[in-house]
């Protein structure tokens, strides 16, 4: 019987035990960044914990701009990669992964569309062969694409028709708060659109997106980097080079008016609420101040709105959101939104919970925040990106680092994200808020509960 | 190699199939194997019984501090529903000499939150926090567990937040399945009761609660779990300094149910709801018996992976379903198999039909030893997965200790590999009996009756 894992036991003293003392540690990934002749941007960043690897390829290709008669069409392109290419037919990327030891999964969000593979260290170039296999081309039936339109359909259903709050406030609020067709429309799509779909779609939609020039393919974990770029040259470099496709403008105008919605739910039976802002350009100085007031009104229960809200008021269970509600501060590449939840009772008005959201605002408007509140929001933030940097073994790196060389051209930027947090004041925070957390830049989505008890 | 035998056959399926594309290529199978080393674990005890394990493990400046303890919603009475969840969630909110809030700045100074769970049969309560603190919260979650506050203010508080979630949660049809599902399996014991009634949660006082904590929590049932990179000298220290002088209190409670099941539907209404939440299962044994692992085998290729059967069939052949999943739940000496799938309402039948038709396909043939290999090679990986992380090695260890497995980590990869075809067949015909399924199905009353009742009588 073949033995996918051998293991070994030791019983002596052989791990490093590391000294830290009260000296903060800082962490450092390493980076190797370089493009093939035909546009794919490759990064290595090789680490010797457990004998597993990360293989994620992430086109540019994000649920934004796709066609606009075909809502939803990013995601579900994104089922149709698993549904046959070149070597492998239905089904059996799926099985060649997993028989393999391996896990994988795939994911549509803004401003990208991915694919990752976490398996056994020895089975890199399985996993090398396999992306490239499927980016040289898809075989894709009539048959294959009825399955996955049922599949998403279901999918649809279970996550948001089918459940009290289904889409609130992820997939709802971005399509109140914006004015551009781009971020404003429904991401999961119309029913009605999924069902249009034609295997003509499928066919221009690859062509003009799924090429290496618009992708970047990320390794990490336990592999040596002169192996992988042999093995990636190998499988990637022979697929030939296309243009860039156009990006359409997706701008947003300067709101100027708050915006109030009220959306009835017959599922739910407890009111909830959510506040939305329009967030600072990504990599300004006001984008860093941002991810710290996110710190310091929303995340943990020490934050102000969850101090206010649950500990004194005793409003809701907890206050929720953050940057980003289908990823991170990180991963995306347009206007964004900061956005913050909750849950409340029938006897308690949306209009007095706004009352105390706006006195906390406030109060970070009208003066610069204290230092021990700025330390603390850097400490927070600090240790939030290690652990983003961990997440699900060795995707979380690639998540940051794929985004970083797709929207930067820059993956090391990994390694200076500290440093931009660390260079926020108070008074850029005060700033910060002035101009981003104004009411006029806010949208607020009211949930009216129509369910039973 | 077995691997490239198994794999040319399966092309070879693939080429006559496909005539068109005669030219395949297939795979690299890659190098060889890297050795896989548990993370080594240093075990301790102190005079009063207090457990430790630690585990120096990863490379990023991060440790999880998990304190686990042998309570759980098994310490309830009928009457008291949720009050183990109560009474941890309530842990935060002060101790002798802090408040919620100071708890909560000082966890943020940490890099940090201190969190609570609990589980039928363990609780725990910890925090995940930069290297150089671990010390630190040692310390802060010893003071949590041995001078509880229990503030009044935060306990009616509290009451009023498990009103409204309790509320929410009963809008999800999957809790609603869950819910009618585990009270037919069990009944009275406390692990058949899921949700309280608003009147039990609204009664409950103070003194309730910290009976409930004098009873069910000290130092003889818990063990604390330190995996990351810290100190380990200064982490050591810190805990006999703090937990050296908790008291003992009572080894754990046992009480082990008797779970029933017969071939039924049940039926829980949602008037026009546009899918049908199905829960399909049945008791099954528990980690200590001899046919765990290759009723583990069996559950992952019926149902508990992507490629399994079930999946194949209602997701990626019939478009029935979007998340269908098989899986055993483990408790002390007790275990259930549930298959569940949320299914488009006009398809409830059908998507039932093939669900059976997977599990008596597999009782009548022994599946092959390549979609058995298949199947071993992924669990052996996730495997490694598992016990690749500081919180999925908190899991492994904590399950271990739980069910009193000693060497469940170090065979588990061996016991694996050791399962035949014949045993995936014996398991489905010994432990997925067609007639003692428990059907539950939350759907739209209007249509889905009709489309069942052929598969057995519906209660409503």
């Amino acid at each position: 019987m073949l033995k996918k894992v051998a293991i070994l036991y030791f019983t002596g003293l052989m791990i490093l035990f590391m000294s830290c003392d009260r000296e903060s540690t800082s962490f450092k990934v390493p980076v190797e960044y370089y493009k093939l002749d035909n546009g794919l941007r490759v990064v290595l960043s090789p680490s010797h914990a457990a004998p597993i690897v990360t293989v994620a390829v992430y086109y540019n290709i994000g649920f934004r701009i796709e066609p606009k008669d075909r809502t939803g069409f990013a995601h579900l392109f994104e089922h149709m990669m698993f549904q046959g290419s070149s070597n492998l037919g239905k089904m059996e990327f799926i099985k060649l992964v997993q028989s393999n030891g391996g896990t994988l999964n795939g994911s549509t969000r803004f401003d990208f569309t991915n694919y990752f593979e976490i398996m056994p260290a020895h089975k890199l170039e399985t996993a090398l062969w396999a992306e490239a296999d499927r980016m040289k081309g898809l075989n894709i039936t009539q048959e294959n694409l009825t399955n996955q339109q049922g599949v998403v359909t279901n999918e649809v259903k279970v996550n948001v028709l089918n459940q009290p709050y289904g889409g609130f406030p992820w997939l709802d609020m971005p399509q109140y708060a914006n004015e551009n067709w781009y971020n404003a429309h429904n991401f999961y799509g119309d029913l009605e659109d999924l069902k249009a779909a034609t295997l003509e779609d499928v066919k221009d939609f690859f062509k003009l997106y799924y090429a290496p020039i618009n992708a970047a393919l990320v390794v990490t974990g336990d592999f040596r980097s002169t192996d992988a770029r042999e093995m990636v040259q190998k499988y990637f470099g022979e697929i030939p080079a296309t243009e860039l496709p156009s990006k359409p403008d997706l701008s947003e105008p300067r709101q100027e008016e708050e915006k109030k919605v009220v959306k009835e739910d017959p599922l739910a039976n407890r009111p909830a609420l959510a506040f939305a802002y329009h967030i600072p350009e990504r990599n300004t100085p006001q984008y860093y101040a941002m991810g710290l007031l996110d710190q310091i009104l929303l995340q943990g229960a020490d934050s102000r709105l969850n101090q206010l809200l649950v500990q004194e008021k005793s409003i809701t269970s907890s206050v929720d959101g953050g940057i980003n509600m289908l990823g991170s501060m990180f991963n995306y590449d347009g206007p964004m939104l900061w956005t913050g939840y909750l849950f409340h009772d029938k006897e308690v008005s949306s209009d007095s919970i706004m009352t105390l959201v706006n006195q906390v605002i406030e109060d970070l408007m009208t003066q610069p925040v204290d230092a021990a509140t700025l330390e603390l929001a850097k400490i927070k933030m600090r240790s939030g990106l290690y652990d983003s940097i961990d997440e699900y073994f060795g995707f979380g790196l690639a998540d940051l680092l794929a985004s970083f060389a797709l929207f930067d051209d820059n993956p090391a930027r990994i390694n200076m994200l500290e440093m931009q947090f660390r260079k926020v004041t108070p008074e850029l925070i005060q700033k910060t808020a002035q101009e981003y957390l104004r009411s006029t830049n806010r949208t607020i989505l009211i949930i009216e509960p129509k369910a039973n008890s | 190699m077995k691997i490239l035998t198994s794999l040319s056959i399966f092309f070879l399926i693939v080429l006559m199939a496909m005539p068109l594309l005669s030219q395949l290529e297939t795979p690299p199978e890659g190098s060889q194997p890297k050795d896989f080393v548990l993370p080594t674990v240093k075990k301790f005890s102190l005079d009063n019984g207090f457990k430790v394990s630690l585990v120096n493990y990863g490379e990023l400046p991060k440790a999880v501090v998990r304190i686990v303890i042998g309570a759980g919603n098994i310490n309830e009475s009928k009457e008291g529903v949720w009050l183990a969840d109560i009474t941890m969630d309530l842990l935060k909110e002060g101790t002798s000499s802090m408040n919620a809030g100071d708890i909560a700045r000082k966890a943020a100074g940490m890099g940090g939150t201190v969190n609570t769970a609990v589980g039928l049969d363990q609780s725990w309560i910890g925090g995940e926090v930069l290297s150089e603190f671990t010390p630190d919260l040692v310390s802060l979650l010893a003071e949590i567990l041995q001078k509880p506050g229990f503030p009044e203010k935060e306990f009616e508080r509290l009451k009023k937040d498990y009103l409204r979630n309790l509320n929410i949660q009963k809008s999800r049809p999957q809790s609603l399945a869950q819910e009618k599902f585990l009270g037919v399996l069990y009944g009275d014991h406390p692990y058949g009761r899921f949700f309280p009634s608003e009147s039990m949660i609204s009664g409950y006082t103070l003194d309730q609660v910290k009976i409930f904590y004098g009873n069910n929590v000290g130092a003889l049932r818990a063990h604390i779990y330190v995996v990351g990179r810290f100190n380990a000298e200064k982490v050591e220290k810190a805990i006999r300094n703090s937990f050296s002088t908790w008291k003992a209190g009572e080894e754990s409670y046992v009480n082990i149910p008797e779970p029933q099941s017969k071939r039924m539907i049940y039926l829980v209404n949602r008037a026009e709801a546009p899918q049908s939440t199905i829960y399909l299962g049945l008791p099954v044994i528990d980690p200590t018996q001899e046919d765990f692992f290759p009723m583990l085998v069996t559950n992952t290729l019926l149902g508990g992976y992507f490629s399994s059967r079930v999946t194949s069939n209602i997701r990626e052949d019939k478009g029935y379903t979007y998340s269908p999943r098989s899986s055993i739940t483990n408790h002390f000496r007790d275990a259930y198999w549930v298959q569940t799938a949320d299914v488009s309402t006009d398809v409830t039948g059908a998507a039932l039909k093939e669900i059976f038709y997977e599990i008596d396909r597999l009782q009548n043939e022994a599946p092959t030893e390549e979609e058995l290999e298949g199947v071993q090679n992924y669990m052996a990986g996730i495997f490694v997965l598992r016990n690749s992380s500081r919180s999925g090695i908190v899991g492994q260890l904590a399950f271990m200790n739980l069910h009193g497995l000693d060497d469940y980590l170090s065979n588990y990869v061996k016991n694996i590999y050791a399962v035949t075809p014949q045993d995936v067949q014996e398991m489905a015909q010994k432990y997925l009996k067609d007639q003692e399924m428990t059907i539950v199905i939350v759907g739209d009353p209007e249509k889905v009756p009709a489309q069942v009742k052929r598969f057995a009588e519906i209660v409503y």
